[in-house]
């Protein structure tokens, strides 16, 4: 179960640290989420949903192959921000992360009911709330290579790979300064993390079966 | 202090809610315990929710039922209060990792100095427990067919690898057989893919043992 769900798996991931991540790229998400919070305002959370729908819905299509299951993601991921937009702060965050968990939650426990047919929501459970929200520090927490575990699974990887993911994760520079470091394109750096991440969830997949 | 930690691959797959309630349940009963794997896991969210920024292609959608359906009422959330299960066992006070605050437990088994409770999540082959070993107590040498997860909630506990504190998140496949015993008693959380097989002599009568806790 756990292989076929890393296969199945929807990655597109750029590995930055939370300071790289940019608050400001989407500034008037804030500002709607934020009249949402305070005012109700309905006009604001209609343009919250026009932005964040058809993202959802795209995700949900591919996490449940199924366009109705998609919908239902929607409308619980749209229900949840529109009742829960009071727990969002700016300073704790980029909106875009506030609602990425909101909808992750939301496809978790859709998911574990059709497949478990259980139906107690365990999502806030799993990632509670202040966990969602506190992001400080994120720069000074040490790495632990030390693993062993982990450093065996690093070995698989190709000497340029290798050295993306430990720069990236582990050393916690960002992408540009990494490309600068290597002397590479940032498109080559993008890319090596990518094969490497790959690689990385498939021997994950192989030590289960 | 805890050396064994979740693998990168999986901490980003628990990240992006693709791993089931069992791994899920157990990696974010790790995190309780541990601040670095916390602060990783928020870094991979914030890069994973990235990929919302992208200018892909998206087709304009709007429902505008839909929308008058949701903000027709003016119910907030608040946020859930932990109120994480408590167990009693052998004069010990437990308690639980917060995401099992909303799961079923089944009724404590004992055997010998084992106990085990399941934990109910329906995921076929994989099956989740709460283990208790009584202080002094040993699992005799086994190995699993699958892959078995221990993460050590309480007390302590050693094998033939090394001696765990609470928070270690130790992950064995088939290829490794472990004998866990522990001197003043531990509580775990397992999750295993198939029943363990006792390897010994005379532990083999012991298999049928195996199925039952885990
Ligand atoms: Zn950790």
């Amino acid at each position: 179960m756990l292989a076929n769900n890393l296969r199945t798996h929807h990655v597109n991931m750029v590995v930055t640290t939370s300071k790289q991540v940019s608050n400001t790229k989407h500034p008037e998400l804030c500002v709607w989420l934020q009249d949402v919070a305070i005012e109700r305002d309905k006009l604001a959370f209609s343009k919250l949903f026009k932005w964040f729908a058809p993202r959802i819905k795209q995700f949900g299509i591919k996490q449940f192959n199924n366009e109705a299951q998609a919908l239902e993601l929607v409308q619980e991921t749209m229900t949840n921000i529109w009742r829960k937009a009071h727990l969002y702060h700016k300073d704790k965050g980029a909106p875009t992360t506030w609602m990425y968990s909101i909808m992750r939650n939301m496809s978790f426990d859709m998911l574990r009911k059709l497949q478990t047919q259980r139906t107690e929501t365990i999502s806030d459970d799993i990632w509670p709330v202040d966990n969602i929200l506190v992001s400080e520090d994120i720069d000074n927490f040490e790495d632990h290579l030390q693993n062993r575990e982990l450093k065996a699974l690093l070995e698989y990887l190709p000497e340029k790979q290798k050295q993306v993911v430990v720069g990236l994760f582990y050393k916690q520079v960002t992408q540009e300064q990494l490309a600068q470091q290597l002397n590479l394109p940032i498109g080559t750096v993008k890319s090596r993390l990518r094969l490497a991440l790959n690689k990385l969830r498939q021997l994950m997949g192989e030590s289960d079966d | 202090m805890i050396k064994h930690h979740p693998t990168p691959a999986l901490l980003l797959a628990f990240t992006q809610g693709q791993l089931g309630a069992s791994l899920s349940i157990a990696v974010s009963a790790h995190l309780e315990h541990c601040e670095c794997c916390r602060h990783k896991v928020l870094a991979l969210q914030e890069t994973s929710a990235q990929y919302l920024d992208d200018d892909v292609e998206l087709d304009e959608w709007v429902d505008n039922e839909m929308i008058a359906a949701i903000t027709d009422d003016d119910y907030e959330i608040h946020p859930k209060q932990s109120m994480p299960l408590r167990v009693n066992l052998k004069g010990h006070e437990y308690t639980l990792p917060r995401a099992l605050q909303s799961v079923g437990l089944s009724n404590w088994l004992k055997l010998g100095k084992l106990a085990r409770a399941k934990v109910d999540l329906n995921e076929g082959e994989v099956h989740t427990n709460l283990l208790h070993i009584e202080k002094g107590g040993t699992i005799p040498l086994h190995s699993h067919k699958g892959f078995e997860l221990t993460l050590l909630l309480a007390g302590e506990f050693k094998d033939e690898f090394d001696t765990y504190v609470p928070g270690d998140f130790i992950w064995l496949n088939d290829a490794n057989t472990h004998s866990p015993s522990t001197e003043n008693g531990c509580l775990c959380l397992t999750v295993a893919n198939n029943s363990m097989h006792f390897v010994q002599g005379l532990s083999q009568v012991l298999n049928p043992i195996g199925k039952l806790i885990y």
